[in-house]
């Protein structure tokens, strides 16, 4: 159980400071009209039971869309509608946050039925299941039909923490949820939802007094021992390890990646922050892939790196908050290439592939320049105020902060020192220390997986054909890339099926 | 039950921001004092001064979309040029590294009716983001080799969401519910277009020249920043704009005289989505059975109605229930979208749909779900107001169908003013059998 006794937070503090209670992180903004809630449960998916993988998720996704003892679900929903506001959950490996956000005008009657929601459940079976038979769906169809882009980073993760608490994706698999009861729900809240485990986050224009008051009730709970769940050991890959999704699709997304042991709050996190930014920042044209890959060649959307867990970031251009973690990859993220472009079926995801392994051998063996480490630098400067643009935002930073024990200003108020500090030996001994590209997961979803395998394992080159015209500096690198290597042995070649895809716990 | 007054709301709304600008008049909902700035050419700019210490948001608001590709084989260039717009100019030649050194937040989007182009940034670079804006939408030059590669990764931007199962419908419904209008593409086009679009260099330069003009075009400026010197550097940097607004030949949908249904195969797994579209009003701030059709939706299949609490919550026959009545500048469709837990129960849950809509032509709807719906659209609009950019992009509505804001007031005194006698109407006049066009997507194969 991670301490509870937290230094008051007062970021962008606008009037006074209030001392917070125990067990709570304020952020008070006393002229702003919304008040934001980001209740944290210090449970997440690697609290699931070993064949009950999704528990904790469902358990929230429970809560959060079923009834109260006070009230159906149908009551609810006809009580926040003229407030134009509802609340909502997220669970990842570490964490579970319960969100709510509010105009003051409606404090009251909302704090009611969101305070409700997580210390008076009905644990209706009727809700129950509803809530199982949509999750059921979502792993069964959504999943696999939805997004390949994010299917491929989950099954990245999976095959890093294989055997560990992390592997299994947070919604857990379609046979492990398809056992799930309502006691196994109702068990898991009585051990993991006790005072003891329970942080209170509040920012915005509360009323004076009212963080101490919705502590005192969720003081309600009962206290409870929480056994800690060892940090997780991802497997470093040996050589090249790829796994290929065999499924009729037109475009094929890449992810790859392997484990670095880096958390924000160390000493190289700014360094390997820089670098991250200027060799892939998330969604901008400012990534040095996606110059590469898109700008330059025109081969797909975007594509991107990460230090960090970046879930779902095909919706966001910000990173999300609260999804904390005791251990991290580091991560590519190519964007659908097309496969039915003109050229050979899988040329263009290989030679992708290969452009981003050679770009990733570049920064390994050249590491960063004076040059691009101050545009980098530059860029950051004033990018990074937008992570923090609403008071919710505001508030997820500071659960996160605690949660890596980061004090003083916290992680936003960190960036600017943080980066205006760094050295350009310090960033490459940080690329020295963190980056590699001799071991590596990759992880495709495509069509006719064995003809893309037959592709790998023979080495042969794969270019690429333009519409239009290319200068000859710019044809002579792509033979480069095209035959760039990627060594890889038949036996750390898989493929399975789509809809063989987190089945059960197996894959 | 709590109803708003529009003296309330102002208030509420006043305090929203406090310190940045006194309400306008105590009849509006508009807290803050806004600037219009209206140049020879046609070019207009509001300035509004809202949000977080230091902090722009700049955002053109270009009021053309997919609906203005009304050439046969151009669908998708809205999207695509906007793409273009990121590459340069002969006086900035690479707009990603100048943008990069602001720190800037920016970005873009298009669709049906819109393209609109934001940069969220310190206020410390107002006059050079000026500069770059106006410029690149005057002198916008790009290369045909730089287009050619462009092209590509719209393809991709295509490819990755078209076999999604919303991807697939989407322009299935579109495609069967229109005849002629435009709009019977999809945003990013039909794939044979996008697939051509590296052919297309010279009509993208005919794109530029027609719909790109200061008459065409709104600036919504929101931030920290000094009024008297963005009215200025306005002047400086847009009035050498020429106009030329040419508008495009859009061939209005009749209205239709007979139903529609099919049923398509998405070619991967999904429970069926039933997907009911009815030929809708174009978008209207003062004309009370429009606005009364934007509540129709929410009060006959919003979270609170009774058939939500029927097909969702008590009956769970349904995954989920979405009406979509957002209008657009011309008549589009309201939709109702649905995903059906058992594929032999499609028939009955489309019944229960209709049976819906007959219950709100005959009968009036319930008062307190009436004003719950009111004072939840009020409410909606109030809690999208926290920064700078939510307030630019609160905007867009009223920009895009009418080329200024101040459209929002009159929206929101008809919103006042619509009965439930308006929303019966409403139901009788728009979701009636002929206007409409049922598209049910069924997996291929497989459980």
């Amino acid at each position: 159980m991670k301490k509870l006794a937290l230094l008051p937070v007062c970021l962008l503090v606008l009037g006074a400071c209030e001392m917070a209670p125990e067990g709570t992180i304020a952020l008070p903004e006393t002229e702003s009209p919304f008040i934001a809630f980001n209740i944290w449960v210090n449970v997440g998916s690697q609290n699931d039971p070993a064949g009950k993988e999704g528990l904790a998720a469902l358990t929230a996704n429970l809560l959060s869309d079923g009834g109260t003892t006070q009230d159906s679900y149908d009551a609810i929903l006809q009580k926040l509608y003229p407030m134009a506001a509802g609340y909502g959950y997220n669970v990842d490996k570490e964490m579970t946050v319960f969100v709510g956000r509010i105009h003051e005008d409606n404090l009251e009657a909302y704090y009611e039925l969101f305070r409700n929601h997580l210390l008076a459940p009905a644990f209706d079976e009727a809700d129950f299941e509803r809530v199982k038979t949509q999750t059921m769906n979502y792993l069964e169809r959504t999943r696999r039909y939805g997004r390949d882009e994010e299917l491929s980073k989950e099954l990245l993760f999976s095959l890093a923490y294989e055997g560990t608490p992390y592997e299994h994706p947070e919604e857990g698999y379609v046979q492990s949820v398809a056992d799930l009861t309502l006691d196994d729900v109702k068990q898991f809240y009585a051990q993991y939802y006790v005072s003891n485990n329970i942080v209170v986050g509040i920012g915005g224009g509360y009323p004076a007094g009212f963080v101490g008051s919705v502590r005192a009730d969720f003081n309600a709970l009962p206290v409870g021992e929480v056994a800690p769940i060892a940090k997780p050991e991802p497997r470093m890959p040996d050589g090249i390890q790829v796994l290929i999704v065999e499924k009729p699709t037109n475009a094929t997304p890449i992810s790859i990646g392997y484990p670095i042991a880096l958390l924000r709050g160390d000493p190289d996190f700014y360094g390997m922050m820089a670098m991250s930014s200027w060799f892939g920042e998330h969604r901008t044209s400012f990534s040095h892939l996606y110059q590469v890959i898109r700008e330059t060649r025109g081969m797909n959307y975007g594509d991107y790196s990460y230090i960090e867990a970046y879930p779902r970031g095909y919706t966001t251009q910000v990173p999300p908050v609260n999804v904390p973690r005791r251990s991290q990859l580091f991560e590519i993220w190519i964007r659908p290439i097309s496969t039915t472009a003109p050229g050979n079926l899988h040329d263009r995801t290989l030679f992708a592939t290969r452009a981003a392994l050679r770009e990733l051998k570049a920064i390994v063996d050249e590491g960063m320049t004076e040059e691009t480490l101050a545009a980098t630098q530059q860029y950051l400067r004033n990018y990074t105020i937008n992570w923090a643009s609403t008071v919710s935002r505001r508030l997820g930073y500071a659960i996160d902060d605690d949660f890596y024990g980061i004090g003083g200003d916290g992680f936003l108020g960190s960036i600017r020192p943080g980066l205006a500090a760094l050295s350009l030996d310090e960033v490459n001994q940080s690329v020295e220390s963190y980056l590699q590209y001799d071991n590596m997961y990759i992880v495709f979803i495509t069509r006719d997986a064995e003809a893309m395998k037959e592709k790998l394992l023979s080495g042969v080159a794969t270019p690429i054909t333009y519409s239009g015209e290319k200068s000859a500096e710019h044809m002579a690198e792509d033979e480069l890339i095209a035959s760039f290597p990627i060594p890889v042995l038949e036996e750390n070649i898989r493929i399975i099926g789509i809809n063989e895809v987190f089945e059960g716990g197996g894959d | 039950m709590k109803v708003l007054s529009k003296l309330a709301l102002a208030a509420v709304l006043a305090t929203a921001l406090a310190g940045t600008a006194a309400a306008q008049g105590s009849d509006g909902i508009f807290p803050f004092d806004y600037r219009l700035v209206e140049l020879e050419n046609g070019f207009k700019a509001y300035l509004i001064k809202a949000g977080a210490p230091n902090q722009i948001a700049y955002v053109s608001m270009v009021r053309t979309g997919s609906r203005d590709e009304w050439e046969p084989g151009k669908s998708g260039f809205a999207h695509f040029f906007e793409h273009m717009m990121f590459r340069g100019t002969d006086k900035y030649p690479d707009y990603d590294a100048i943008t990069a050194g602001m720190g800037a937040a920016r970005n873009a989007f298009t669709s049906s009716d819109r393209t609109v182009y934001y940069l969220v940034a310190s206020n410390e670079y107002l006059e050079q983001i000026m500069d770059l804006e106006s410029d690149r939408f005057m002198n916008l030059n790009y290369s045909e080799p730089d287009f050619r590669t462009e092209a590509g990764a719209v393809l991709g931007e295509y490819q990755q969401s078209a076999t999604t199962p919303f991807g697939f419908l989407n322009e299935r419904v579109r495609n069967a519910a229109y005849d002629v209008h435009t709009y019977k593409h999809t945003t990013i086009g039909f794939e044979a277009d996008v697939r051509a679009m590296p052919e297309g260099f010279d009509y993208s330069l005919s794109f530029h020249r027609r719909y790109y003009r200061p008459e065409n075009v709104v600036l919504v400026l929101a931030g920290d920043f000094d009024l008297d010197q963005a009215e200025r550097l306005i002047g400086q940097y847009y009035s050498g704009w020429e106009p030329g607004y040419v508008a495009p030949e859009i061939t209005p949908e009749p209205a239709h005289t007979a139903p529609r249904s099919l049923t398509v195969r998405y070619p991967g797994r999904t429970l069926p989505i039933l997907s009911m579209n009815y030929q809708a009003p174009a978008w209207n701030a003062t004309d009370r059975q429009t606005v009364a059709t934007q509540v129709l939706g929410r009060v006959a299949f919003g979270s609170n109605s009774d058939t939500y609490k029927k097909l969702v919550v008590e009956e769970r026959r349904v995954q989920y229930l979405r009406a979509g009545f957002g209008l657009l500048r011309d008549p589009g469709l309201l939709s109702i979208t649905t995903m059906v837990v058992d594929p032999a129960d499609v028939g009955q849950v489309e019944q229960e749909i209709q049976t819906t809509i007959e219950r709100f032509q005959a009968d009036l709807v319930d008062e307190e779900i009436f004003a719950d719906t009111k004072s939840n659209m009020k409410y909606g609009f109030l809690m999208g107001l926290e920064t700078a950019q939510q307030v630019a992009f609160s905007m867009m509505t009223y920009v895009i169908n009418t080329g200024g804001i101040e459209a929002l007031e009159e929206y929101y005194r008809t919103l006042d003013s619509v009965t439930r006698e308006d929303v019966r109407e409403a139901a009788r006049t728009h979701l009636i059998e002929n206007g409409r066009t049922v598209v049910t997507m069924v997996q291929a194969e497989g459980r």
